[in-house]
């Protein structure tokens, strides 16, 4: 088609013209009154986090291999680390895998909450977030949408990986219920993770400066918490710094309650870590977000 | 004269050093299309940003539909429709899917949701790709796609975002019949180029922008009459050029000549059978003959050669 075919807008005097049909009884693309009026705020973040989960399982092996990394790592831990099993702070576990076993929950979660914000950056670099900006959605609901959409994909990956704990590893949990305890408060804390790590996605601007942040920030929480070593078997100064270090009462209230013993104040304050990285996180991630 | 859907005053946008825009002032009628004219780093994106309230100005005013975009920017969102430089949609997702989504989230029920989606996806021809992963869509299948999302709102106002880059001749020519069918039908639609061809086939007025600053405004007719039109360029011996040219001046042509090519530049559309005929008359034989619309350096060059506007 010559380009003067297309000519409606302006007329050369020599140029032809054609008038492009709009037929307007069917195409109706042309703006009028009955317009939608908006979704409420549940309504976006349920569309929203369902979009995010049908995204996470639509490429199978993704999933596989998602679900294989905490499985391989447990089988890698508690294989060269059995010897901490006989450790005095272990011992009482009978058996390292049930010592390793609830502290690689709140590490799954960990991994999990890094992922989210990783996702949201790579969303922001797609324009996919660019075009959610431009339309009559509530930005809240948009962040909300990616914690609570890992949030389900971490309960599936903890329920896998405990239960390759207990058929493969011979990890031996207290009793169901303090399984579903243990798996509960790690989901928690994952979800108040992913909000902080959501919060670094929106001030960060370079994905791998996101990563190396990330692994930063997480090494050392992992390895100064109380999650693979008793607290007894490390120097001083780790022992002072872990204290401090909310992971430490993360994994000993999953711990506890996945091997059936006493949980006392750390379900407190692991659900405090939870209640207060989601606020924090919230709070911080929405203002950036906002302010584009 | 009815009031402006689109009204920009002195707007600018600073990145720490980078004036990214400065002093931008404009006006869009309802209905009409406003071609954004100028090469990558111009600052077109960035008016796109402001306008769409994705990023806010750091100096002066706009208003969409009577709303100031940084004040009420949740009123702008409602009456607008935006496609950006690439593509924003689900690509592990169908195009149907895609379109399903985007109702939903502006508050279609299912059923209506359904009723826009197959609509769209027969308005730009993907009924058949529908129910395919869009990661499978052509590039202009894509952009099609990404048209369909931002037009389920029915927006007033519509931002495309270099629409065209990277499209074959063909999907361009659909995607510009798409556009011209919309602003036809009562949409207000500001579009961003790097084609004075596809300025001045869609856009009743054209802003041309360089280094963030506005260096030309008007009707495209106007925009052209400033940098002459078409170019014929004749390729003929190395032996015959100087009699060549020397024809054609006889025959009354600009003529500007590189090596034993020619260009002419064609003022009337008689010009170029005159100038075969200029050539044939004097026994000269054309090797090549290729005619060039103006392109967007033309432009640049015509503005700098005028000493700028
Ligand atoms: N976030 C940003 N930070 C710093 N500079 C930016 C940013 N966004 C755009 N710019 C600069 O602003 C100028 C205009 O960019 P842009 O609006 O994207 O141009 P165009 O869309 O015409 O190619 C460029 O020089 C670009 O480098
Ligand atoms: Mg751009």
């Amino acid at each position: 088609m010559s380009r003067h075919a297309l000519r409606t807008r302006h007329q050369d005097d020599d140029a032809p013209t054609l008038v492009i049909a709009v037929d307007r009884g069917s195409l109706r693309l042309a703006p009028d009154d009955d317009s939608w009026g908006g979704a409420g705020f549940l309504t976006q973040l349920r569309v929203l986090s369902g979009r995010s989960l049908r995204t996470a399982f639509s490429d199978y092996r993704l999933v596989f291999f998602g679900l294989l990394q905490p499985v391989v790592i447990l089988l890698l831990f508690s294989q060269v680390f059995a010897g901490i099993g006989d450790m005095p702070g272990v011992v009482a576990y009978d058996g390292y895998i049930n010592y390793l076993m609830p502290a690689t929950l709140v590490m799954i979660a960990m991994t999990t909450a890094m992922g989210s914000g990783a996702a949201l950056l790579s969303e922001i670099y797609t324009g996919w977030v660019g075009r959610l900006r431009t339309m009559p959605i509530n930005l809240v609901a948009v962040l909300a949408a990616r914690t609570v959409s890992d949030a389900v994909r971490l309960i599936v990956q903890l329920v896998v990986a405990s239960a390759a704990g207990v058929y493969v590893l011979g990890f031996e949990p207290g009793g169901l219920a303090g399984l579903a305890g243990a798996i509960a408060v790690a989901v928690a804390i994952g979800w108040g993770l992913s909000w902080l790590f959501i919060a670094i996605a929106t001030w960060q601007s370079k994905p791998e400066l996101m990563q190396a942040a990330s692994f930063v920030v997480m090494f050392p929480l992992m390895f100064s918490s109380s999650a693979y070593v008793p607290l007894e078997a490390m120097p001083t100064w780790i022992r002072v710094l872990s204290t401090v270090n909310p992971l430490t009462y993360a994994i000993d209230a999953t711990r506890a309650l996945a091997v059936g013993m006493p949980v006392g104040g750390a379900l407190v304050a692991a659900l405090a870590l939870a209640g207060v990285t989601a606020v924090l996180g919230g709070t911080l991630a929405t203002r950036a977000f906002r302010a584009g | 004269m009815r009031a402006a859907q689109i009204e920009v005053t002195s707007l600018g946008k600073r990145y720490g050093q980078v004036t990214a825009l400065d002093d931008v002032s404009l006006r869009v009628g309802p209905g009409s299309v406003l071609g954004v004219l100028g090469h990558n780093g111009a600052g077109k994106t960035t008016l796109i940003d402001i306008l769409t309230t994705r990023i806010r100005p750091t100096s002066g005013t706009a208003t969409v539909c009577g709303w100031d975009v940084v004040r009420f920017g949740e009123h702008v969102r409602r009456q607008i429709g935006v496609t950006s430089q690439f593509a924003a949609v689900d690509e592990s997702m169908t195009g149907r899917r895609n379109l399903l989504l985007f109702a939903r989230l502006l508050g279609a029920k299912r059923r209506q949701a359904k009723a826009r989606a197959d609509e769209l996806l027969a308005t730009f021809g993907l009924t058949e790709a529908a129910n395919r992963k869009v990661a499978t869509y052509s590039g202009g299948m894509r952009r099609r796609l990404d048209l369909a999302v931002s037009l389920l709102g029915k927006p007033k106002v519509l931002f495309l975002d270099e629409p065209t880059t990277g499209l074959d001749p063909v999907s361009r020519t659909e995607l510009w019949r798409s556009v011209a069918g919309l602003a036809a039908a009562g949409t207000t639609v500001v579009l961003t180029t790097q084609y004075l061809e596809e300025a001045d086939t869609l856009a009743d007025e054209v802003m041309v922008l360089a280094m963030g600053s506005i260096v030309a405004q008007g009707s495209p007719a106007e925009l052209k009459a400033g940098i002459g039109s078409r170019t014929a360029t004749v390729t003929v011996s190395p032996t015959d050029a100087e009699r060549a040219r020397d024809a054609l001046l006889r025959a009354g042509m600009r003529v500007r000549s590189h090596d034993h090519a020619l260009s002419v530049a064609l003022a009337a559309a008689t010009d170029v059978p005159a100038l075969v005929r200029a050539l044939d008359h004097a026994g000269i034989a054309i090797i090549d003959l290729t005619i060039t619309e103006p392109s967007l350096d033309d432009v640049y060059l015509a503005l700098h050669a005028g000493g700028g506007a």
